[in-house]
């Protein structure tokens, strides 16, 4: 019936100048949502005369153009492979066996989410590079291992697909846990081994989850910027996003029309992709219950023991030991010393925390971003997607559609349409703020609103309409509502919406790696600066300070939601 | 409070819910609204409530007008009390801080009750019988108990309308029972006038003084439970509140001759004339008696035989229509058995012999 009722609104462009709310709502998606996009692509094809090829045409007479998509095909190819295949297999082991310490596990798996790539890309570098903590564990072994050259393809391409598994986990991880366990069953039962009802039953329910997966670490690939300008900047190689990067910084003739054709076609490979999971998701089923199965279908019997040590090892190599490596890096007095206690020294740290003023000024800068970011978008955010959840409609649906596009596109890409956009608003008024930290604060804003209101979402949904109502009924539609129910009813998600905001927020570096100045460099840009100077003393410091405080934020979040559902026994 | 609704319509995109619904709801009254689900009685309810606009037509309480096509008065704003039927607790509230909510924020608690917030809450505990609960989480309390801290909730402020949306559907039979009479103390405890939403036309009938009968959107047919029962108007009343077998024929001389088998003359047992004119008679199935004196009655074939206890069930088909039956334990055929029906009206053989010419008697169960 609400469905039916809900259908009536047509022709909300006539609606709109009824509904002056509607109506700057409209606006101020159009301006900060679209504008940016819209006018990067203008760029990409505006020349003296009006829209041409012309930038598209010399781009690509230039060979270099061609590396460097060749370069991206690869790592984004590349990585998306090796977290599909860790991811999945993870996902299959954690969601239907019967492995012990599950939960210990998922802390580990999660924790490259957590960490910001370019702090993982450091301390894998630490770990794995000449004289790292890797060769000494193995040198006992008869024959050298090692040291691996992290600065090559070979080395993006690993470190890009290690730091991606856990997002194709967690897409994965519920979708096969919603398979309901008696279609396999009945399968056997018709006749099927086990491995022809994974084959033919399992596999294609779980097919749109696994692409779905796959598709997110094919987006985050061809976004990621920490791991290729870690890795690839020192070694010469570029991918796109690296690339634009390049150009803007190297503010060369037509640098800004190089970069926005650059962007484009970056978009153009994220529709691409996009098209791609369409064509294989057109076909497919959804199994029909919705419920998660956590209880294990498979028993690995004697096998236990040795896959458990084996997922362990490769949780602890690929989770803990790149950090204890960075850490240990950062208490040298200097790169190459030996690691003996005799050399053990704080002075790095000092130094990002005393001394340094660029250091104090960055975690000055992000933080303010983080917070400011956060707050906003905690009230706007959840506001809107209060609107969405109760009075879903065609604006508010297009209107979120845009809101999560920014999101969706590479963050340089995003970041040059800031810079267009925001440079001169409007044709000879330039505002100054690109170079000030404001144009930085919008982007953020931007970027990540969606993540706040996807949380916040989450958490509407999960109140039932009725407890709203409930307080109508007691008197109240205004200020008692929202602070005594529905805000008391929404914090969870609420707040880890935020959390997610605020942690990307404070470590980001792709958007201001573009956008930073003098004064506004941000923690992300001063870790970069440090490490392309070659202080990977002060690097590792400062990286080692911002996991540290992540953890501790982390842990302190746990004990939260702990006592938060100590407080609130289970509704039923 | 008195509720006047006045010729309402509610649509939903081209969908109807609400066909000219017209209602008085008086001072002190308990109306039961009953109907299957879609049959628009929730929309009635949450109409009353506030939560839904009229497409047309009037809601008048207190001879105030609260609601019209154009504008409607919130829920937050009117003088009511609701029950939902998922209980809508708060599960970061604890019993008590449920019962102060509408005390200190609904418009309408009088000044009184606001300045002995304490004491109206320990009252209220007291009445729904939750004093040792008062501290407890909703997730710590049993379905019963949320169902009386939903109830205690919706009294609280002393509303002068109690709107209550199926509050026993998600309970068990047993806690059912024992809730309907804590409703009626309620009711005999609190000055509202309480509208209750059911699809259970056994709460109706033990609850209500009047049962509004809803079907696809329309009222059917309003009045006092013993009637709606006992003197249904129409053929859906007829089914859904009696469970009566409706039986087609003719009406002639104050007598009615089924067309299954014309021969036969059933005497009227109080048949509502709109009934009458559309040739039916209904049979409750404890109305009707089974014979294996084959020329007594309506001829059929025992389909399936249902122990229940303390009756029988039985489902009988004659010629292609099947009879729903329900006897004393006596009585007992087996399934494919032949049997005949007839009318069962203990009290009625007397009436007839009176209004019965001599002669034409012993036809009456013929």
């Amino acid at each position: 019936m609400k469905a039916l009722q809900r259908s009536r609104i047509g022709q909300w462009p006539v609606n709109l100048a009824k509904r002056p709310l509607r109506a700057v709502l409209f606006l101020l998606i159009l301006i900060f949502f679209i504008m940016p996009i819209a006018r990067l692509v203008y760029m990409a094809f505006s020349g003296e005369s009006g829209l041409t090829f012309i930038h598209f045409k010399d781009l690509l007479a230039q060979p270099r153009t061609w590396i460097v998509l060749k370069n991206t095909m690869i790592v984004v190819g590349g990585s998306t492979l090796i977290a599909s295949a860790i991811g999945m297999l993870l996902a299959w082991l954690m969601a239907y066996t019967d492995l012990r310490g599950k939960k210990l596990m998922l802390f580990l798996l999660y924790l490259p989410l957590i960490i910001p790539s370019y702090i993982s890309t450091l301390a894998w570098t630490q770990f794995l590079g000449p004289e790292g903590l890797f060769e000494k564990m193995t040198s006992w072994l008869p024959f050298a291992v090692g040291p691996f050259n992290l600065y090559s393809m070979t080395g993006i391409v690993l470190v890009m697909g290690i730091s991606h598994y856990p997002l194709v986990y967690l897409l994965t991880v519920n979708v096969f846990k919603k398979i309901p366990r008696d279609m396999e069953q009945a399968a056997r039962c018709a006749g099927a081994s086990r491995r022809k009802a994974f084959v033919k039953i399992v596999l294609p329910l779980a097919f749109p989850g696994i692409v779905g997966g796959g598709f997110l670490a094919f987006l985050a690939s061809l976004d990621n910027f920490g791991i290729p300008a870690f890795l690839g900047i020192p070694a010469r190689i570029s991918v796109l996003s690296t690339y634009i990067y390049e150009q803007v910084i190297g503010f060369g003739a037509s640098a800004f029309s190089k970069a926005a054709v650059l962007s484009v076609l970056l978009g153009i490979i994220a529709l691409a992709g996009a098209g791609i999971q369409w064509l294989f998701l057109r076909r497919a089923k959804q199994a029909e219950t919705a419920i998660i199965d956590h209880e294990p279908r498979y028993f690995l019997g004697r096998m236990r023991l040795p896959v458990e040590c084996l997922l362990w090892l490769f949780f602890t190599i690929t989770s803990i030991v790149p950090l204890i490596a960075m850490v240990m890096t950062s208490l040298l007095p200097a790169y190459g010393v030996a690691f003996s206690w005799d050399n053990l020294t704080l002075k790095n740290y000092a130094f990002i925390l005393e001394t340094s003023p660029k250091a104090k000024q960055a975690m000055f800068n992000s933080l303010k971003l983080a917070l400011v970011t956060t707050g906003t978008g905690m009230v706007i955010g959840t506001l809107f997607a209060y609107l969405r959840v109760r009075r879903p409609n065609r604006l508010l649906k297009t209107a979120e559609g845009a809101i999560s596009l920014p999101y969706a596109l590479p963050g340089t890409v995003l970041a040059l349409g800031m810079i267009f956009t925001w440079m001169e608003p409007v044709p000879g008024w330039n505002p100054g703020l690109y170079g000030s930290i404001l144009i930085m604060f919008i982007a953020y804003m931007t970027r990540f609103l969606i993540l706040q209101v996807r949380g916040s979402v989450t958490a509407f949904m999960q109140v039932d309409e009725s407890m709203e109502e409930a307080a109508r009924v007691s008197g109240t539609n205004g200020l008692a509502k929202w602070r005594k129910i529905l805000v008391p009813l929404i914090l969870p998600g609420l707040i880890s919406g935020a959390l997610l905001v605020f942690l990307t927020a404070l470590t980001e570096l792709t958007v201001s790696s573009m956008l930073w100045s003098a004064k506004t460099e941000t923690i992300g840009v001063v870790i970069l600066n440090f490490e392309n100077a070659g202080s990977t003393a002060y690097s590792t410091a400062f990286s080692s300070l911002i996991v540290g405080c992540i953890l501790i934020g982390g842990i302190l979040m746990l004990i939260l939601q702990f006592l938060w559902k100590r407080k609130v026994a289970r509704h039923s | 409070m008195t509720t006047a609704i006045r010729n309402v319509n509610k649509t939903f995109g081209s969908f109807q819910a609400l066909h000219d619904i017209n209602l008085d709801i008086g001072e002190k009254e308990f109306v039961a609204i009953l109907g299957p689900s879609g049959c628009g009685k929730t929309t009635l309810l949450r109409i009353l409530a506030g939560f839904e606009k009229p497409t047309s037509g009037l809601i008048h309480m207190d001879g105030t007008e609260v609601a019209n096509a154009k504008k409607t008065l919130p829920p937050e704003k009117r003088n009511l009390g609701m029950v939902f039927q998922s209980f809508a607790l708060w599960p970061h509230l604890n019993v008590r801080q449920h019962i102060e909510f509408p005390l200190k924020h609904h418009p309408a608690a009088s000044e009184t009750l606001r300045q002995n917030i304490g004491k109206r809450t320990d009252d209220v505990l007291q009445i729904v019988n939750l004093e040792p609960f008062a501290d407890r989480q909703p997730g710590e309390l049993s379905g019963g108990q949320k169902q009386r801290v939903a109830l205690a909730r919706a009294i609280a402020s002393e509303p002068s309308l109690l709107l209550m949306d199926e509050p026993l559907s998600s309970l068990d039979a047993e806690l059912r029972m024992g809730m309907r009479q804590e409703i009626e103390r309620l009711h005999m405890l609190t000055d509202a006038s309480i509208v209750y939403v059911t699809h259970d036309q056994n709460e109706a009938l033990a609850m209500a003084d009047r049962i509004v009968v809803m079907n696809r959107g329309r009222i059917e047919q309003v009045g006092p439970p013993e009637e709606i029962y006992a003197k249904p108007r129409t053929p859906f009343v007829a089914a859904f509140v009696g469970k009566a077998n409706l039986i087609k024929g003719r009406w002639q001389n104050g007598m009615f001759r089924p067309n299954l088998a014309p021969y036969l003359q059933w005497p009227d047992h109080d048949i509502a004339d709109e009934l009458k004119e559309q040739g039916l008679y209904t049979l409750r199935p404890e109305q009707i008696s089974i014979t294996n004196e084959l020329d007594l009655g309506l001829k059929g074939t025992v389909q399936s035989v249902q122990f229940q206890g303390k009756e029988m069930h039985y489902a009988v088909d004659c010629r292609g229509e099947s009879f729903v039956i329900h006897t004393p334990l006596s009585s007992r055929f087996a399934i494919g058995a032949e049997v005949a029906l007839r009318p069962d009206l203990p009290g009625l053989s007397a009436k007839q012999s009176e209004s019965m010419e001599p002669g034409v008697q012993h036809m009456v169960y013929l």
